[in-house]
């Protein structure tokens, strides 16, 4: 029906149940319904990457998904990143790397980047660049974000090498 | 500085790469952006915009709009013309023809993207069915997409109560060039062309409205760079007090000079705020943003650079148009393009012709850079023909004209006056580091071999600071050149610093965290920064032009200074020791003639506050105010050498090295200094190599106004760049810092135009656009080819 | 800007859908990873009423080898087609040439069949289908029915597939051992290409076979071309070959002027990017 539908979806670790419109999209729903701002819409239309999240572990641009699709799903926003107040290594290693400037890109690179760490792939100069490019940054230049992302990845996964 | 109060403390935290206070919230997406204020009874706006590049609106029908439910209220241009002023010019160029921007269509649409109707409903999905159920006819007119075409006489003309579309044509000299240029040895001139770019901040604008009618108060949350100086457009045009209107910024996620001044869409909150009692959100899509928000740099440049035998530089004279869309907005076009157009050289004669024309685009305003980066490729372009010309080397040829370190200050042929540098060392630098000798030999070697290398230099000045001085004699514009903040310490010994310049990705935070904790004795930790209110700050300009962190420094400095003086006072006072013997580091007071004292700044805090045991003569309280006004310019400046190789089958070619060498004087945190010229490099060659707005010229559509077709560089497109830095501190900033926000982007154009140029001269290809696109090589090298059969 | 009103309909089988596109009566759309069905919802370029969602559907996302032949279902995303070991194996076109589509987060959620039933002409898994004569597998009322890529892809954004169908599987000759590779020009990394070239054969004692070529951005579809594959086939490849070769262009060719080229640069690139391509697969450096 073109009316509401009840989900239910898990959002970094927490089930919740809604009642959402067909046609409400992911990262609307994210952002006003359970209040997790820190995803970001630059675009709806998968172009900036800004509202990236984790769908079950794999990172995906929430404007381009349907709220009604995370129902029965898992999915982890850059909210789900910090454990008890502590910064995620990644989150650590932007913060080193001065790899923010504003600050509105940032949470769909992280989510990015912690879906590599999480598969422990171990990503450097032009083929790292190449896993990046589905976000876009107008701050930084980039190499920041790739030393950054570098950095987090052989503290992740280098032992796995 | 003479004023002491400038140095104490600076060796702590000046020039020390601090790690952002910004980004522990930021990184766990805690910034608080315009989008992130909700409220359960907002309303959301959507806003109906013309589809054509020209039309006369004959009607609008609203009524079943109206009637849909989750509809609470509509607005068209009839209302905004009976409740609204047209929204006022900031800073108009010296003759500038008026005319009324008003915050929706009268009658009349300019440009596809214009605002005509505003809905306010229960959500934005309501809003844009709502949007889809507005009848409006429109009767198509003539329109115009090029500036020089809309120059001419047969043009239609886009403000009929003007009778022309140019609306501004000065001209900025040191006397007619003209004899000088007859008299040169070589002139070479060549028609120049940049293309419409977007500084696209991945936020886009958007405005939160609240509108308290037992107290009269306007609430506006806005991503805007200048709280003040937006609502004080905001009164005037909603004919109310300044003081009965809050604008604060929030965080703001990125800008890049997009984000000055009002905009229609403040307006249009403000008032459906007003009319429905409810907080009104409006947040700008991306489709909107490349029809609603500034675009930039568009302009043709027809200019002429002559020289003697020995390859000085002799005179310069431009004659140019810049394409401002259809309305000169608050920002309107740049000033600096004529300012800066003598670049670090030394010229004789000068002239600057420049024509600002209106068209059916969307209005330009200021972008990163604004004016300086077109200047800069036009004139750099020039110079290396002439050294072709000449068969000079093109580093020699500059070297040889720049302003030397002695001469400063000096004041160019445009009335710049350049306060401090060593531009030809920084060139040197940048050389240096391409290793330029050896290149040089590798491109001969290459050539030989039928590869097609090049280098490519270019140097600029950055116009970073403002000060009086250079406004009152070239421009009229309407807003001061000061800074100010207020710092006020608490009880614990914590102190806050209120400002009104808003944080968009500069670090502003940090930077003021660290001007401020040195200038007060404090720790970092111990500093609060609240950015970007217009509640409880004294009058701010904003941040832009790469002014926001050196203009806030003076003012943080003057405040932090008189605040440490009256906690030394105070502290001399209670602990009965010389003042002369205080010190304060790290938020603990100390004496050198009595060690024993290790007296916490709360203390002297709480005392202040409380108002008891002062010593005779201080008030309570532990608070400043201060307002600071660059004494004079400051200039900053850089020399870029790019390396390509270029495919002559496809046009394609590679950046093979980058390299930039920049001054901004002294450099208060490196790390974000990095940063900003970083940012500014990327910015730079996305205009260089793939940045550009099409409107077609048949149906005066924009063509690529999405960010799927509008082509900005990814990680895996932005080439590696080489930073180097000199620091020539200023003679009139505090700490001798200058402003570093756009100096990356200026000479990236010239530097790779250049090097392609270089490449390709065998086959006499002279590079005369940006973007620079394998296509437009490809065609030339086909017609040189053509020409050499 | 957000989507228009629509019912949604979250099927569990084929026949679901195919009863769902029937009630619909045409006026809906699957969604399968919905890259690029999304935003154009979200632009209100699509108003569909219905919305069949077929992520639910069980087995529809399965790669299996059967007599030579790559079966892949049409909810297979490009990830899986990344990292199979199958495809990997006997589809080594296909596997390298996904790398190059759009972007990681794209790759994580979108389908094969969502990107040959969009069938932008510049795309790259209609190009490899294409390049290496694919047979799409229909299912619709009348049962299922199968359609070879030369008559699949009808131009730009239009395929075979009918209103009231859905595609299915999508099956490919195995190519176990070819070497391959995608020659591509682009405005920017993941941007739909320019111009691109899929080239797949089998080197044995320095002998080319079974040459699998086809060309993008040089017509409203992929094309195949035939005519270099024959003049390629059973020879040692050679540099002064390639030359010769680069300048066999496909039939039909009639690309168009558009904001990322005109059709006489289109034209000029393709004897550069067959070169390219066969050079590539000459010094190994595709797969």
């Amino acid at each position: 029906m073109s009316g509401t539908h009840r989900i239910k979806v898990t959002v970094n670790g927490k089930l919740y149940e809604a009642e959402v419109e067909s046609r409400r999209l992911l990262v609307d729903f994210l952002r006003h319904e359970l209040m997790l701002y820190g995803t970001h819409a630059g675009c709806e239309q998968g172009a900036c990457g800004a509202c990236t999240v984790q769908f079950d572990g794999r990172a995906i641009k929430s404007c381009l998904m349907l709220a009604i699709q995370a129902d029965g799903h898992e999915i982890t926003t850059v909210e789900g990143l910090a454990k008890d107040g502590v910064l995620h290594d990644v989150q650590e290693a932007f913060r080193n790397a001065h790899g923010l400037q504003c600050g509105f890109c940032t949470p769909g690179f992280l989510m990015v980047a912690a879906a590599l760490g999480e598969e422990k792939k171990v990503l450097k100069g032009d083929a790292l660049r190449k896993e990046l490019a589905g976000n876009l940054c107008r701050c930084t230049g980039y190499a920041n974000i790739v030393t950054a992302v570098e950095t987090y990845l052989e503290k992740v996964g280098g032992a796995a090498q | 500085m003479n004023d002491k109060t400038m140095k104490t403390g600076k060796d702590k935290l000046i020039g020390v790469n601090m790690l952002r206070k910004e980004d522990e919230r930021l990184l766990q997406g805690a910034g608080r952006f315009v989008d992130d204020c909700d409220d359960p009874r907002m309303v959301h706006l959507a806003i109906g915009r013309c589809p054509y590049p020209h039309a006369r609106i004959k009607s609008i029908d609203v009524e079943a709009a109206r009637a849909m439910p989750g509809v609470f209220a509509i607005l068209t241009g009839a209302d905004i013309r009976a409740r609204t002023e047209p929204i006022s010019v900031l800073r108009p160029l010296p003759g500038l023809l008026r005319h009324s921007y008003y915050a929706m269509a009268q009658d009349v649409a300019r440009f596809e993207g214009e605002p005509v109707v505003a809905v306010a409903a229960r959500d934005r999905y309501v809003a844009e069915d709502a949007l889809e159920q507005i009848i409006i006819d429109y009767e198509p007119l003539p329109h115009v997409v090029d500036a020089e075409r809309a120059a001419a006489a047969d043009a239609p003309i886009l403000h009929p109560e003007l009778g022309t579309n140019v609306v501004v044509d000065n001209t900025l000299d040191a006397g007619d060039p003209t004899p000088l240029l007859e008299a040169a040895d070589v002139v070479v001139e060549d028609r120049f062309q940049l293309g419409r770019v977007l500084g696209l901040p991945i936020e886009t604008r958007g405005v939160v409205a609240r509108y308290d009618r037992a107290a009269g108060m306007l609430d506006v949350v806005t991503s805007n760079q200048s709280p003040h100086l937006t609502r004080s457009q905001l009164a005037q045009s909603l004919r109310m007090p300044e003081s009965q209107i809050r604008l604060s910024a929030g965080t703001i996620g990125g800008s890049f000079g997009n984000k000055l001044g009002l905009y229609p869409e403040e307006i249009i909150a403000s008032l459906f705020a007003i009319d429905t009692g409810r907080p009104v959100k409006w947040i700008e899509d991306r489709m909107e943003h490349f029809r609603a928000t500034v675009h930039g740099r568009e302009s043709t440049h027809r200019i002429k650079i002559g020289a003697s035998k020995d390859g000085t530089l002799i005179a310069l004279d431009d004659d140019y148009f810049i394409d401002i869309g259809a309305y000169n907005g608050p920002w309107g076009p740049s000033v600096l393009a004529s300012v800066t157009m003598p670049g670090p050289y030394n010229f004789s004669g000068f002239r600057a012709r420049r024509r600002v024309v209106v068209t059916n685009k969307v209005p330009m305003g200021a972008y990163r850079g604004y004016g300086p980066p077109e200047s800069n490729f036009v004139r750099e372009v020039l110079i290396d023909r002439i050294a072709r010309k000449l068969g000079m080397d093109p580093a020699e040829l500059r070297k040889k004209n720049m302003v030397r370190k002695e001469q400063m200050p000096f004041t160019s042929k445009s009335g710049a006056i350049y306060d401090s540098g060593d531009y030809s060392r920084c060139l040197d630098l940048a050389l240096d580091k391409l290793g330029y000798k050896e290149q040089r030999q590798r491109q001969a070697e290459a050539r030989k071999q039928g590869r097609l290398v090049g280098i490519g230099m270019s140097c600029y000045v950055e116009h970073a600071g403002y000060s009086a001085a250079s406004i009152s004699r070239h421009t009229g514009r309407r807003f001061g050149t000061f800074e100010s903040v207020t710092i006020r310490l608490d009880m614990s010994g914590q102190a806050t610093v209120f400002t009104g310049i808003p944080n968009f990705g500069q670090s502003l935070e940090t930077a003021f965290t660290q001007l401020a904790a040195s200038g007060l004795g404090l720790s970092p930790s111990q500093v609060v920064v609240k950015p970007g209110d217009t509640l409880g700050t004294p009058q701010s300009v904003g941040a832009f032009g790469s002014r926001g962190t050196l203009a806030g420094a003076g003012a943080i400095s003057k405040a932090a200074g008189e605040i440490r003086a009256k906690i030394l006072r105070l502290a001399a006072h209670e602990l009965r020791v010389s003042l002369e013997s205080l010190d304060i580091n790290d938020g603990i007071i100390t004496s050198h003639e009595d060690k024993s004292i290790q007296l916490p700044v709360s203390e002297i805090a709480e005392m202040a506050i409380l108002g008891m045991d002062l010593p005779q003569g201080d008030e309570p309280g532990l608070e400043a105010t201060a307002y600071w006004t660059q004494p004079g310019p400051s200039f900053g400046f850089g020399a870029v050498v790019a390396m390509v190789e270029v495919d002559p089958k496809s046009g394609e070619f590679k950046l093979e090295r980058f390299i930039v060498a920049h001054d901004c004087g002294t450099m208060l945190n490196p790390m974000l200094v990095e940063g900003q010229v970083a940012g500014g490099i990327c910015q730079g060659l996305g205009a260089t190599l793939m940045e550009n707005i099409i409107y077609d010229p048949d149906s005066g559509q924009l063509v690529n106004g999405s960010m799927v077709d509008y082509m900005v560089m990814t990680a895996a497109d932005m080439p590696k760049f080489e930073l180097a830095h000199l620091e020539s501190p200023s003679p009139v900033t505090p700490f001798g810092i200058k402003g570093v926000g756009e100096s990356g982007v200026i000479g990236a154009a010239g530097a790779v135009a250049n090097a392609v140029s270089d490449a390709l001269s065998p086959y006499g290809i002279e590079i005369n656009r940006i973007p620079i696109l394998p296509e437009t090589i490809w065609r030339a090298l086909r017609a040189a080819e053509k020409k050499a059969a | 800007m957000k989507p228009g009103a629509f019912e949604y309909v979250k099927a569990s089988s084929v026949e679901e859908v195919l009863a769902a596109l029937g009630r619909f009566d045409g006026d809906a759309r699957i969604l399968a990873g919905g890259q690029s069905l999304m935003p154009l919802m979200n632009m209100r370029m699509l108003r569909p009423a219905g919305i069949i969602d077929i992520n639910g559907i069980p087995d529809l996302d399965t790669i299996r080898l059967e007599d030579g032949r790559v079966h892949v279902g049409a909810l297979t995303r490009y990830r899986m087609l990344e990292t199979s070991p199958l495809i990997q194996e006997h589809l080594p076109l296909v596997a390298h040439a996904v790398r190059r589509v759009a972007d990681r987060q794209v790759r994580n959620r979108g389908t094969l069949g969502g990107s040959l039933c969009h069938s932008d002409p510049a795309a790259q898994m209609p190009l490899c289908a294409q390049t290496l004569g694919a047979e799409m597998v229909i299912a619709g009322p009348k049962g299922r029915r199968k359609v070879a890529a030369i008559d699949f892809f009808q131009g730009a954004y239009t395929t075979a597939v009918d209103p009231l169908e859905m595609l299915v599987e999508i099956v490919y000759p195995a190519m176990p051992g070819a070497r391959v590779t995608l020659a591509q020009q682009t405005r920017r990394h993941g941007d739909f290409p320019t111009i691109s070239v899929a080239a797949a054969a089998i080197v044995k004692d320095g002998v080319w076979t079974n040459w699998r070529i086809g060309m993008g951005g040089l017509s409203d579809r992929p094309l195949p071309a035939a005519s270099l594959c024959a003049f390629l086939e059973g020879k040692p490849l050679t540099e002064a070959l390639i030359a010769e070769a680069s300048q066999i262009l496909p039939d039909n060719i009639d690309p168009i002027d558009d904001v990322r080229a005109t059709a006489e640069y289109r034209i000029s690139l393709a004897p550069v990017y067959i070169s390219r391509a066969l050079t590539a697969l000459l010094k190994g450096e595709g797969r």
